[in-house]
């Protein structure tokens, strides 16, 4: 029998909140994070939307600081102060498998440094591997590390592989998931002239608008988030936030730019995944799916649903985490993990902000108002990437 | 195992251009992907691989760039030689074309293959590790006919790229499994011996 894989801790920062008591109510209550761009002179900017992380009060501001690295190291501290049975593990037994995004690159210190002469730019890119391998040596972690970088779901990637580790070995710690910020010049400009942020001109906080009507792009989000993972015979059962019961990726094979527009591979994911799980879509009682607030991504979901779910698709409440939080590209499948983990636990749908009109070509049920109570057993998590890759997992409540 | 490895010197053309059903996309790579889409059309040349292959790419730690860093920071730098966000905008951004993203994102060499060969199967991008591409070999539900690929451009500009199918049972001893080395080491190796 295949080994079952839980999740047996969290630590994260992220807009709405640092530390896990902080993100759940901030879902809870609806707590927008996107506002204007603090931690850099964004003025000239064509936009200045983000959803930026205030840590304790200190944002890193420095142009040297890699804050997806300050942020990584964060969110670790918070799981692995706390998880004793992490330390129980020899060093060989514990992975570590992290999504993560580009390389920072530290444009203003390169600038005025003697090196531009030269064109020698290599000690102002942070290395985002060397990063966490700096990490798994502060915490002895000796058994693997390993870092994903399939843009918007390399933590899904993180997170998927360590399940299937966990289901191949089961005595291994794996502590998984991702950090990203892309709240620089170079990769905040770099989305802006690909045309995917958002054109919203009210107030910041409205900017993310997923599957509304009037939605008009992403916002760029920040943070970290980790779980520990481990099979359910050797979890503290009081610990046990979640089960991991089916994981899946696909890729569109498409075109880069777009997903593809029918949303088959997206559904295929999510099929392949249930499969894994033992169940089918009739089992699942709520979504949380990518939900963007770009044109096309949104849409292209709601057919995924459809094809997943059939008639039942615009039925089940579905949920989008980016309307408070923004997209946190290599981190947002792990952050939006942490969010399942709520409405596991709550037994509820939290309420996707700014979603004030629905689209016709959405006909999903996305809660609004307040959290919908429900009986949630299993629950489908969907993301999908620029560059047309998919990735679904499958969550039961722990019982 | 079967596995084609190629290496391209920094002023060498790579022919990719012959072997893209689209031969537009050529405009968003940068070399590291055309060297990818050259090297999996040798590999796959004649083969017909079930589109739901699982397919995991390595891509090396950055060493080189070809998107326009040289320009953006020079027009981006004010009279005393510092940062100006407003010089950013208006000249630095401007002398690069929007298309050059596609030639920063990691993800790139994967997703064009995969356009090439029509793969919609189970996939990963890893950043360097031999080790942990594969890993993702061996956790893969399959057992037989894996793709897996690494690529890196060096810092004087030449660019490896390598490409392989692989069963299980050939990678459960491999050596390079507990290699914490880049992924393209272990296809230079193996270029050597197969």
């Amino acid at each position: 029998m295949t080994p079952r894989v839980v999740i047996s801790g969290l630590g994260l920062v992220s807009p709405i909140g640092n530390g896990v008591n902080a993100f759940m109510a901030g879902v809870a209550a609806g707590k927008p994070g996107i506002g204007l761009i603090r931690h850099c002179s964004a003025q000239p900017f064509p936009s200045q939307l983000a959803a930026e992380v205030n840590l304790w009060g200190e944002i890193p501001a420095g142009s040297d600081v890699d804050r997806k690295a300050v942020f990584l190291e964060q969110a670790l501290a918070e799981l692995l102060t706390s998880h004793e049975k992490f330390w129980r593990y020899p060093p060989p037994q514990r992975l570590l498998i992290v999504g993560s995004g580009l390389d920072y690159f530290d444009l203003p210190g390169y600038i005025k440094s003697e090196q531009r002469r030269r064109h020698q730019w290599h000690s102002f890119s942070k290395n985002s591997r060397q990063a966490v391998l700096k990490l798994a040596a502060k915490y002895d972690i000796q058994g693997g590390v390993h870092v994903q970088v399939a843009a918007c779901v390399a933590s899904n990637h993180a997170l998927g592989l360590a399940f299937r580790v966990l289901q191949a070995t089961p005595h291994k710690i794996v502590i998984a998931g991702g950090a990203d910020s892309m709240i620089n010049p170079l990769h905040y400009m770099g989305f802006y002239k690909l045309g995917a942020l958002s054109n919203w001109t009210g107030p910041p906080a409205e900017a993310c608008r997923p599957f509304d009507k009037n939605r008009g792009g992403l916002v760029l989000g920040e943070g970290a988030a980790v779980f520990a993972l481990q099979s359910i015979t050797e979890a503290d059962p009081q610990n046990i936030l979640a089960e991991i019961v089916g994981y899946s990726s696909t890729m569109d094979a498409y075109t880069v730019t777009d997903p593809h527009p029918d949303g088959i591979f997206l559904a295929k994911a999510a099929q392949h995944a249930l499969t894994g799980a033992g169940i089918t879509p009739n089992d699942i009682d709520c979504v949380h799916l990518h939900g963007t607030g770009t044109l096309k991504n949104d849409v292209a979901e709601a057919k995924a649903m459809k094809l997943i779910f059939g008639e039942r698709f615009s039925t089940i409440p579905v949920f989008s985490l980016k309307g408070q939080v923004g997209h946190l590209i290599g981190a947002c499948g792990a952050i939006e993990l942490a969010a399942v983990i709520y409405s596991l636990q709550t037994q509820s749908v939290p309420v996707t902000v700014n979603f004030t009109e629905a689209d016709p070509d959405i006909p999903l049920r996305v809660v609004v108002g307040k959290p919908l109570a429900t009986e949630i057993r299993y629950l489908l998590k969907l993301n999908a990437a620029f560059g047309g890759q998919n990735a679904a997992m499958v969550l039961k409540k722990y019982e | 195992m079967k596995i084609v490895f190629d290496s391209y010197s920094a002023t060498e053309v790579i022919p990719v251009a012959h072997c893209l059903h689209n031969k537009k996309l050529a405009k968003y790579f940068n070399r590291e992907t055309a060297a990818a889409i050259v090297c999996a059309n040798k590999l796959l040349r004649g083969l017909t691989l079930p589109t739901e292959t699982p397919f995991y790419y390595a891509t090396g730690t950055l060493e080189y760039e070809d998107y326009g860093l040289g320009y953006i920071a020079q027009d981006s730098a004010d009279d005393q030689g510092k940062f100006s966000a407003p010089l950013f905008i208006e000249q630095g951004l401007s002398r690069v074309p929007p298309i050059n993203q596609f030639k920063v994102l990691p993800n790139m060499p994967l997703c064009f293959v995969a356009i090439e060969h029509q793969l919609t199967g189970d996939n990963a991008v890893i950043y360097s590790a031999a080790a942990s591409l594969l890993l993702c070999v061996l956790t893969a539900a399959p057992l037989r006919n894996i793709l897996i690929g690494a690529g890196k451009v060096y810092n004087h500009g030449e660019t490896q790229v390598g490409f392989a199918l692989v069963d299980k049972p050939e990678i459960e001893q491999s050596p390079f499994l507990s290699c914490t080395g880049e992924a393209i080491e272990m296809f230079q190796a193996w270029a050597l011996t197969v």
